[in-house]
């Protein structure tokens, strides 16, 4: 009986492998023929990078697009890694066998919880043209690599190979390659541009990669190449037991049966996380499972009772039983200066900002939210802004109207922060992207596409404050540019107009050229401060100047402080009008009188970052006047900063990274922001 | 009549006035200012004697301490300057080709022609001379005329021409010169009753197929929507010198009522210099509110916007008088308004033959 079950098993999976792709190709990728090509970088990508994280190497990645057959649709791809490589035995495995893969199992963030791997492209390829794959690896213990031919034999489920050899890989410049994975396939498939394409892919996983050196070639032979702007790679993530609130009643069953643990405590203890031996204990109380039970031998109305102990449906005094939150060192957020640096390389701008929450955990999935607005030069005003949706590092490039990701954007009033968006809802206007990343252990999807976040209204809540939050920054941007173009205006007001006047109207009148300082004093009755933070390409450092002009008609006299990136290593140099240190980031300068008309200027020089690193200088002033574009100092923020510093000395090493001393200054009415640590506008 | 013209040196030297004031200023350290009246219909008035609508009392400082107003008083400059070049050299221009000629002033150049044509406008109300003065000519093309009327006017050659509007021209009539000043233009005689002033080059096309100006003895004016200075002036002229009647035919919506206003009361963007182009003594023929009941028109809602133009009119001083609330707020009540050409909804000849003879029946004039 038995083996007439198995054998039927059998014969229904021979058919089920090929049938399994053609009725399913819609979520796995390979719907249409733009979407498969898109798909089939996506894969190859996603595990040369993966590969490389593993392997703790920086990827250098390159991605090549060759039409073959413009008439017939047939394209050809050649994506190329720097990684480990894969040793020769473990090529068909890992190219000709659906499901293989030890990530399957751990609950961790990872990029590969998508498709179903490259062995879905050389299927696709099989299907569509006929034709083999082919892998070129070498592994840096050998030293020439293996190449072979793979196809699918879609009725055992195991791939074919042919033209198995060795050969020397050389690069291009005729060395040798140490290490690294190739792989050329042709498929039928289109090449498109526009939002879904291929170049979109890319870019957007440059964005959100940005220690990976990424180059692409498209069919025209146009390179594009985004480089890689961080030398650090992704944290490595530990694996983590499942938490309870997160399992499932399958899954609960198939550990128990699964387990030779002798007895309940222990089989909680050891495979669980957020387990306390206490907590143990009351689990099995209220489920009403003696401890020493063996898991093996539960009986199916125990494995509910234990499953609704874990949900707190069965309490202790009317209370769920505690659990502590899963560990969160299974994430990898971009953290907010990569995110910065990865929006910057694909989007000319001027302006980034960025938020990373801390890790939180929802229905015992650890996750985090990290959002990010770019303003770009070349974007269009009128149009919504470009959204960015990523999922741990994996852009999502379909769906955007029905992702979470997408609904929380539109649920913040952009207004406020100074984007125009009508009524107040919906995917805001402006010459802007916004970037929203979710690193979980469990994403959950729309739908098996797996290009939609699935609606939770607590991921919803903490991509809401992230946007917030960041909003802020943004509004506070833009109130400084503004300022900025107010007093630009006093200054072409007072600098070209009013001469023009004076020399015209004295020109017509045929009389001397008045003297104008009494003029402009009055037009500007103000003392003004103009701060410029530019980078300097020659040098490669920061130039920074700061100008008070007295426009008014009596003498002042101030300290000026100005806040500089101490903590991010910066060095302070050039700095000619000397001042001293006033705590951590500020520099004070005590000035001169400053008579009627007369301006001082401030220069120095910040060496010891990239492009990039610091572009706003804040100003601030002591004195009984106001200066215009600079803010009064608030002593009590000093203090606060010093207290700071004080403590912080003794455990330096934890925060010096994170913490940034400079934003409690820029709005002195707001204490110095706890737990949430952000580069700008945060805090509130 | 005497001549509204200064002569070159009565401007030059009013402008300088205007360059003076701007130039003291910087002299006693304070911001360059120029001192000009308010024009909006706040700030207009009926004058008793001159017997139309002037600018009032309300003044207003444009002053340099913004960057906008101080790149005003720096284009005023330029254009004075301008004016004083063609007014040495003999030359004139269109404010066209002022706009374009500001190209090369720098940071005094106009940002578009509209703020050419109110500066040239500002010049105007605050010198009080003429754009004629500062040899600015608009690029507005005046109006066309058809009747028993005999002008003289002077042509490119320097010869004065003899021209009857009804004999020496076509069917599209007399077309009026930018300038119609007594140096251009000179009203010899007539044979007419009273002269009409019409909206459409429709209507006014009707009314010479049919004959109009013949049977019922009246000069005919096409005004071309809102009407250039040299239409209101010639008509103010013809309405002076001859004594004439002047009637005044417009579709019946809120901006032919203010097309009448600034023939008859003085425009208010025009009020420096509304006692040359206001004709008081002209009387608004149709269409009114009641024509549209009256005559059963076919007639279009209101939009929103002749809503709130109606409304507008309300509180305007020119339309304070009685008859004007009542057909204001007739309109407002009706929700309606209707065109002239709507009557040929009874055909082509009752515009002619029964509408025109009734409403001019009622003044005694048909």
């Amino acid at each position: 009986m038995s083996g007439t079950a198995e054998r039927m098993a059998k014969n229904q999976k021979q058919v089920a492998i090929s049938e399994f792709f053609e009725k399913n190709k819609h979520f796995l990728g390979f719907d249409s023929l733009t979407r498969s090509l898109i798909t089939a970088v996506k894969e190859a990508v996603d595990n040369s990078l993966d590969a490389c994280e593993e392997a703790r190497i920086l990827p250098k990645i390159r991605v090549q697009i060759t039409k073959i057959d413009d008439k017939k649709n047939i394209i050809e791809l050649k994506s190329e890694d720097n990684g480990p490589g894969i040793p020769q035995r473990s090529i068909e495995k890992v190219f000709g066998q659906l499901l293989f893969g030890s990530r399957f199992h751990a609950i961790r963030q990872s990029r590969g919880q998508q498709g179903i791997g490259i062995t879905g492209v050389v299927m696709y390829s099989q299907l569509t043209t006929g034709r083999k794959t082919h892998v070129r690896s070498k592994i840096a213990t050998e030293a020439s690599a293996a190449i072979v031919d793979i196809g699918l034999d879609t009725r055992k489920n195991k791939a074919t190979k042919s033209n198995e050899s060795r050969e020397i890989w050389e690069n291009p410049d005729g060395s040798f390659k140490e290490h690294g994975l190739e792989v050329t396939t042709r498929m039928k498939a289109k090449y498109q541009k526009g939002r879904q394409s291929v170049y979109q892919y890319l870019r957007m996983t440059s964005i959100v990669n940005p220690h990976a050196d990424i180059t692409f070639i498209d069919p025209e032979g146009e390179t594009h190449h985004w480089p890689r702007v961080t030398e650090r790679l992704p944290t490595k993530v530990e694996s983590i037991k499942p938490h309870p609130h997160g399992i499932h009643l399958g899954t609960l069953q198939r550990m128990c049966t699964e387990s030779t643990d002798s007895r309940m405590t222990v089989f909680l203890r050891n495979n669980f996380s957020g387990m306390s031996t206490r907590a143990a204990k009351e689990l099995l109380e209220v489920a009403e499972i003696s401890e020493k039970a063996k898991p093996k031998s539960l009986k199916p109305e125990q494995y509910r009772a234990l499953l609704e102990a874990f949900q707190g449906e069965r309490t202790l005094n009317n209370k769920p039983v505690k659990l502590l939150n899963p560990p969160t060192n299974c994430l990898s957020p971009i953290e907010e200066l990569l995110i910065k640096k990865g929006l910057s390389k694909t989007i000319d701008s001027r302006f980034v900002t960025t938020m990373t929450r801390s890790p939180t955990v929802t229905q015992g999935n650890p996750y985090q939210v990290e959002v990010g607005l770019i303003f770009g030069d070349g974007m269009l005003a009128d149009k919504p802004v470009e959204v960015l949706r990523f999922a741990n590092r994996v852009p999502l490039m379909y769906q955007q109207g029905g992702c979470l990701l997408t609904k929380a954007i539109e649920s913040v009033d952009w207004r406020q922060y100074g984007l125009d968006q009508a009524g107040g809802r919906g995917v805001p206007k402006g010459p802007a992207a916004i970037l929203v990343h979710l690193a979980s252990t469990n994403v959950q999807f729309t739908s098996e596409a797996k290009e939609a976040l699935a609606d939770n209204s607590e991921v919803l809540d903490e991509t809401r404050k992230a946007l917030l939050e960041m909003g802020r920054g943004l509004r506070k941007h833009l109130e400084k540019k503004k300022k900025m173009a107010k007093t630009q205006e006093k200054f072409e007001l007072v600098n070209d107009i009013i001469p023009a006047i004076a020399e015209k109207s004295a020109q017509i009148l045929g009389r001397p050229v008045p003297e104008l300082a009494g003029s402009i004093t009055k037009i500007m009755s103000a003392v003004i401060a103009e701060e410029e933070t530019v980078w300097n390409k020659e040098t490669k450092k920061t130039d920074v100047s700061i100008t008070l002009f007295n426009y008014t008609s009596r003498a002042r006299s101030y300290t000026l402080l100005a806040s500089w990136p101490e903590r991010d290593g910066a060095v302070m140099e050039n700095n000619n009008t000397g001042g001293r240190k006033e705590a951590t980031g500020v520099w004070a300068w005590k000035l001169d009188t400053l008579e009627p008309g007369q301006t001082y200027v401030i220069k120095y020089t910040l060496s010891g970052l990239e492009k990039g690193d610091w572009t706003d200088t804040d100003v601030f002033f002591r004195g009984s006047q106001d200066v215009i574009g600079a803010t009064k100092m608030d002593e009590k923020l000093l203090e606060e900063i010093r207290r700071q510093e004080a403590v912080g000395t003794s455990k330096e090493e934890e925060s010096s990274d994170e913490s940034d001393d400079v934003e409690p200054l820029a709005e002195p009415e707001v204490p110095p922001p706890t737990g949430q640590q952000t580069l700008f506008g945060g805090g509130e | 009549m005497m001549s509204r013209t200064h002569t070159n040196d009565e401007t030059k030297i009013a402008l300088h006035e205007v360059v003076a004031e701007m130039y003291d200023k910087i002299v006693k350290g304070e911001a360059p200012t120029m001192t000009l009246p308010v024009r909006t219909k706040t700030n207009i008035a009926f004058d008793d004697k001159l017997g139309v609508y002037k600018y009032g009392k309300k003044r207003s400082t444009r002053d340099a301490t913004s960057l906008g107003s101080a790149k005003q008083l720096l284009r005023a400059l330029h254009v004075v300057e301008f004016i004083e070049e063609m007014i040495d050299a003999g030359k004139s221009s269109t404010l066209r080709e002022m706009y374009y000629i500001s190209e090369a002033w720098g940071l005094g150049k106009f940002g578009s022609q509209n703020e050419s044509n109110n500066l040239a406008e500002d010049l105007e109300v605050v010198t009080k001379c003429l754009r004629e003065d500062f040899k600015l000519r608009p690029e507005e093309d005046g109006a066309r005329m058809i009747g028993n009327l005999t002008l003289r006017e002077r042509n490119r050659r320097g010869e004065w021409m003899r021209i009857n509007a009804r004999d020496d021209v076509g069917d599209s009539g007399y077309g009026v010169p930018y300038n119609v000043e007594l140096e251009k233009i000179e009203l010899l005689e007539h044979d007419i009753k009273f002269i009409m002033a019409i909206e459409t080059g429709g209507m006014f096309d009707r009314l010479i197929e049919n004959g109009f100006d013949e049977d019922f003895n009246c000069g005919l004016l096409h005004l071309k929507g809102q009407p250039a200075r040299s239409t209101r002036r010639i008509l103010k002229r013809m309405s002076e010198e001859w004594d004439l009647p002047v009637v005044v035919f417009l579709d019946g919506d809120p901006w032919s009522f203010r097309i009448f206003a600034s023939i008859a009361y003085g425009a208010i963007k025009t009020a420096h210099i509304s006692e040359y182009l206001a004709t008081p003594s002209a009387t608004y023929l149709g269409i009114t509110a009641d024509d549209i009941m009256a005559y059963d028109l076919p007639n279009d809602d209101l939009s929103p916007r002749d809503v709130e133009a109606l409304k507008a009119e309300l509180s305007d001083p020119r339309f304070a008088d009685p008859w004007w609330q009542e057909q204001i707020n007739m309109m407002l009540e009706l929700g309606k308004k209707a065109e002239q050409q709507s009557l040929a909804k009874y055909g082509l000849d009752f515009v002619t033959d029964t509408y025109l003879p009734e409403k001019l029946a009622e003044l005694g004039l048909a």
